[in-house]
């Protein structure tokens, strides 16, 4: 059977013809390129290089962003292709993420001419892969007591530290590193080659196995003065990041939860037990319905961010909202999804064990889901409750 | 110089197809996409254009919502599109005189089109169009290059599948080509958004009204599937191959 | 009425779908006549039963197939109010031709026809049956096997016109044999094996019921998986290709869910296992319950001698 991707409210009615076109050219690439190889890949624990090219090719990396050869698209635009990328994988869409979000935006909104000039083009034809080394081993959900330090030496910076949990690390051409320079977040741009610099991958994951994740180490790596962002200092420069990629993200989860709705639906109708497909029993419908009503919720929550995305009218914690909500409700449909598919669900003949997997992941970076109650709850009542401090 | 490239908008093969009142109910459809052989065609035409051949014109006829399939063509590379709007159901002489009109003003002397329409499964449109143009046509292509003035297309002949050679003016239909589809990318699908499409009236194309001489009297769902039949014994292969023509006609 | 049948020819010789046609044209009344495309088969044709005279076109033109070329030397000659032609590839170009030429509309591939008329035919890849009327001056091409033969026993008139065409068309080069194995998902029937064919070799015995097809040959996964040298372009199912063939033969496959994601929209399945509860019995059309060895040579001896017809 034909994929259906469940759209209960009629969300590609609010589409521009641009959009659905923009989906639709991902959908179809993720049809015909991830989904016959995205098992393999998982078992092989690798990111097929071909996919950076043609996801390349497509020109979709960095989507939101105008000028240096990105492609300028909505954000709602940016979010469906997060969506059809997700559907295929999330490590696929970590990859791209971390791509646009995470090291294009940083250098497109807090970078020199030249840095934008020299980096954004390769960038957006995926030609340089870049990452973002924010997470420390100590220090996730927590970044502002980071220990990653950069010392002024003159004639360059000397970076000293590890980050941690990076998508892309071991194949990036550079990386946007968050240290502290005297004390005070700053972002720098590490590049493959610089001395001091090693990007080892993560091994041992049992989840997002198809995307590289690894370690960046930098024991007295040597960077040259121009590779500091100039326009920014403290958290809001990371924090800027993060946004837009959990934005993204929000719409991703979407396309997760369609996947193993869809693949639950299918297999409720060809399964037979007892005589009659198992659709057509109570409990089962009760779990289809369920999906059906958060994966119609989280999509319009997913839209509507994404238009204030658009009018320039949204506040970080409704990003938050969406992020949190989303995951959530994906990585419950997947479990639940799972459930449907009995022992079948296990297999790699279906998607959702692997989604299911992949969520975890999601759940907890880019701000885990605790964390971002507690943005919403300090949002709520002015108060913070992260830490123990007054 | 240049190719037109004929394409038909069609419920995209996956769609499901309802029927309400003895018709279709194209209101249903959620989905409507390019005739899947008129891709092969439209990859072929740019292909050729790449190579230096000059222009390539995509044209459709249908409704309002065809002009969807002349964007999806700008967007991997088609440079003109033309429209001819019309809300009827036409028989195969008035498609044919509409789109004959149509190339016959682009002045092209290379037609491509599908061999068949993934609606009607007909493949009426190319030969019948060649026989109102006065062109030669070569049908269920794979591939078509140009060189020196000739054409050289691959298609399966009746002896099996060979390389012809056509000289002057040709209509080829084609069959699933050797080539992949290219897929559009983001510039493409912006520049297309930005392509005028040359909308015509059947008047525009000095066509007038005309009624079909094929009317459509009914639609039905093909019959539910007589239950399965179970045989023992490989002494029974012969009753059932018997079946596989006399019954389902499979074979 | 007058019809005239555009004859079908196969290999040199008259097909049997050309006594088909006669066979409709005669339910409809009035004088048919048999125009034969280089002659082929025009002697045969004289013999059908309601055949009122034959036309054998002959000439250069019709060493190479080229549709217009021929199409401009059966026009004239074609005179019937009602032109009926085989719905094969070659049938549905040159009546297309022709009728356009006349300015008479076509309908193609009919599978029943009634008086003055209303012809029946499947659309949307036969998701939907649709009738349409239509009045001759008119072309109908009509699909093989759904009317019945005109009887032999006729002796009809056989004259000869000898044309000369310029030909557009030149061959120049022969590529591959025309029975080139199909990949399954392109193929309209397709042969599969599962592990119950018991070794990777014997998938040869699959192979040639699938020559005298032209039929494609496809596997489980859990042929795929016990086995290397079937290779994952023939898999079947859940995570293979997704097919939908008119005629699906599975050999040894129990009929797993995740293979019958694959295959259960094909049109026809025929399943051959010797265990009568494997759950491929619960989808197939026709289910043979005998070992593969016994079933598969009957099989392929028998549609050797049908297809040979």
């Amino acid at each position: 059977m034909a994929y259906e991707a469940l759209d209960f409210y009629d969300i590609d009615s609010l589409l521009t013809e641009e959009e659905r076109m923009v989906r639709d050219m991902v959908r179809d690439w993720v049809e015909d390129r991830v989904l016959p190889n995205i098992e393999d890949a998982c078992r092989d624990g690798v990111f097929p290089d071909e996919w950076r090219v043609e996801i390349g090719e497509m020109g979709i990396l960095g989507a939101p962003l105008k000028g240096y050869g990105c492609p300028g698209l909505s954000y709602i635009a940016y979010g469906l292709i997060c969506q059809e990328l997700e559907r295929g994988d999330s490590g696929v869409r970590s990859f791209a993420s971390v791509q646009g979000s995470l090291a294009m935006y940083p250098i497109w909104d807090f970078g020199s001419e030249e840095q934008k000039e020299k980096y954004l083009p390769g960038m957006a034809k995926g030609e340089l892969v870049g990452c973002f080394g924010l997470t420390e081993p100590d220090y996730g959900s927590n970044p502002g007591d980071m220990i990653t330090r950069a010392e002024d030496k003159g004639d360059c910076f000397l970076l000293n530290g590890a980050k941690m949990w990076i998508t892309n690390g071991t194949i990036a051409d550079l990386a946007v590193v968050w240290a502290k320079l005297e004390g005070e977040i700053r972002g720098f741009i590490v590049e493959k080659g610089d001395e001091g610099f090693s990007a080892p991958e993560m091994k041992g994951k049992h989840s997002l196995k198809a995307s590289v994740t690894s370690e960046l180490v930098f024991q007295d790596c040597k960077i040259p003065k121009d590779r500091i962002l100039p326009s920014v200092k403290g958290l809001r420069g990371p924090f800027s990041c993060l946004n837009n990629a959990r934005y993204g993200i929000s719409w991703g989860a979407v396309g997760a939860a369609q996947s193993c709705f869809n693949s639950a639906r299918e297999y409720a109708l060809s399964r037979i037990q007892f005589g009659h497909p198992i659709a057509s029993f109570q409990l089962v419908q009760n779990k289809l319905s369920w999906m059906l009503r958060e994966i119609t919720k989280g999509q319009l929550l997913a839209f509507h961010i994404g238009k204030k995305k658009d009018d320039g009218s949204w506040i970080p914690e409704q990003i938050s909202l969406a992020k949190m909500n989303n995951v959530d409700m994906a990585l419950e449909i997947a479990r639940m999804s799972r459930d449907i598919h009995g022992a079948n669900g296990i297999l790699d003949e279906y998607p959702v064990m692997r989604h299911m997997a992949n969520l975890e992941s999601v759940k907890t970076y880019e701000g885990t889901h605790d964390i971002h109650n507690l943005i919403l709850g300090r949002h709520i009542t002015g108060i913070q409750s992260f830490t123990r401090e007054p | 110089m240049g190719v037109a490239v004929l394409l038909k908008q069609v419920p995209d093969t996956t769609a499901k197809i309802s029927i309400s009142g003895g018709r279709v109910d194209e209101g249903s459809i959620t989905k409507w996409s390019i005739s899947p052989y008129d891709e092969y065609a439209l990859e072929n035409a740019i292909q050729l254009k790449e190579a230096g051949f000059g222009d390539v014109v995509a044209i459709t006829c249908g409704p309002a919502r065809a002009a969807k399939c002349l964007t999806e063509a700008a967007a991997v590379g088609a440079d003109r599109l033309i429209h001819i709007l019309t809300d009827s159901y036409l028989d195969s002489i008035q498609v044919q005189s509409l789109l004959s009109a149509a190339v016959k003003e682009t002045g092209f002397e290379v037609v491509m089109c599908g061999k068949q329409a993934a609606d009607t499964n007909s493949g009426s449109t190319g030969p019948g169009l060649a026989s109102t143009l006065g062109f030669s046509c070569v049908g269920g292509v794979t591939g078509v290059s140009i060189d020196g003035g000739l054409a050289y297309a691959t298609r399966l002949g009746p002896s099996g599948l060979e390389k012809v050679e056509v000289g002057g003016p040709c209509v080829f239909t084609f069959d699933k080509g050797d080539s992949e589809l290219r897929r559009p990318n983001v510039r493409g699908i912006m520049m297309a958004k930005k392509k005028p499409i040359d909308s015509l009236l059947p008047n525009d194309l000095g066509i007038g009204d005309s009624d079909s001489m094929v009317v459509i009297k009914d639609h039905s769902s093909p019959p539910e599937k007589q239950p399965g039949q179970k045989f023992v014994g490989s002494e029974s292969v012969p009753e059932v191959v018997e079946k596989l023509r006399g019954e389902a006609n499979v074979i | 009425m007058s019809t005239t049948v555009i004859s079908e020819s196969n290999n040199g010789t008259l097909h049997p779908v050309t006594a088909q046609l006669v066979g409709a044209a005669s339910s409809l009344g009035g004088p048919i006549t048999v125009i034969c495309p280089g002659g082929v088969g025009a002697s045969d044709a004289a013999k059908i039963s309601g055949v009122a005279n034959v036309i054998s076109v002959v000439g250069d033109c019709f060493e190479t197939y080229d549709c217009s070329a021929w199409s401009k030397t059966l026009s004239p000659l074609v005179e019937g109010e009602l032109i009926l032609s085989s719905s094969s590839a070659i049938g549905r170009e040159l009546i297309s031709s022709i009728s356009a030429t006349k300015g008479i509309p076509v309908v193609q591939d009919v599978t029943s026809l009634k008086n003055s008329f209303s012809a029946t035919r499947t659309i949307y890849s036969g998701k939907v049956i649709e009738e349409v009327s239509i009045s001759p001056p008119c072309a109908i091409s009509l699909r093989v096997n759904s009317f019945e033969s005109a009887a032999d026993g006729g002796s009809a008139e056989v004259s000869t016109v000898n044309v000369s065409q310029e030909v557009a068309v030149a061959v120049k080069q022969a590529l591959a044999r025309a029975s080139e194995r199909l990949d399954v998902s392109e193929a309209d029937i397709i042969i599969s094996g599962g592990r119950g064919m018991g070794e990777p070799a014997n998938f040869s015995h699959l192979n040639e019921v699938a020559d005298v097809l032209g039929a494609a040959v496809g596997a489980s996964r859990a042929a795929v998986d016990t086995w290397g040298e079937i290779p994952h372009s023939m898999q079947v199912g859940q995570t293979g290709k997704t097919v939908t063939p008119n005629l699906y033969i599975a050999v040894g496959i129990s009929g797993a869910i995740q293979h019958l994601a694959g295959m259960r929209s094909s049109k026809f399945i025929l399943a051959i296992n010797k265990d009568p509860e494997a759950p491929i019995f619960g989808v197939a059309d026709y289910g043979i319950v005998s070992t593969w060895e016994d079933a598969l040579p009957v099989l392929k001896e028998q549609l050797i001698e049908l297809l040979s017809n």
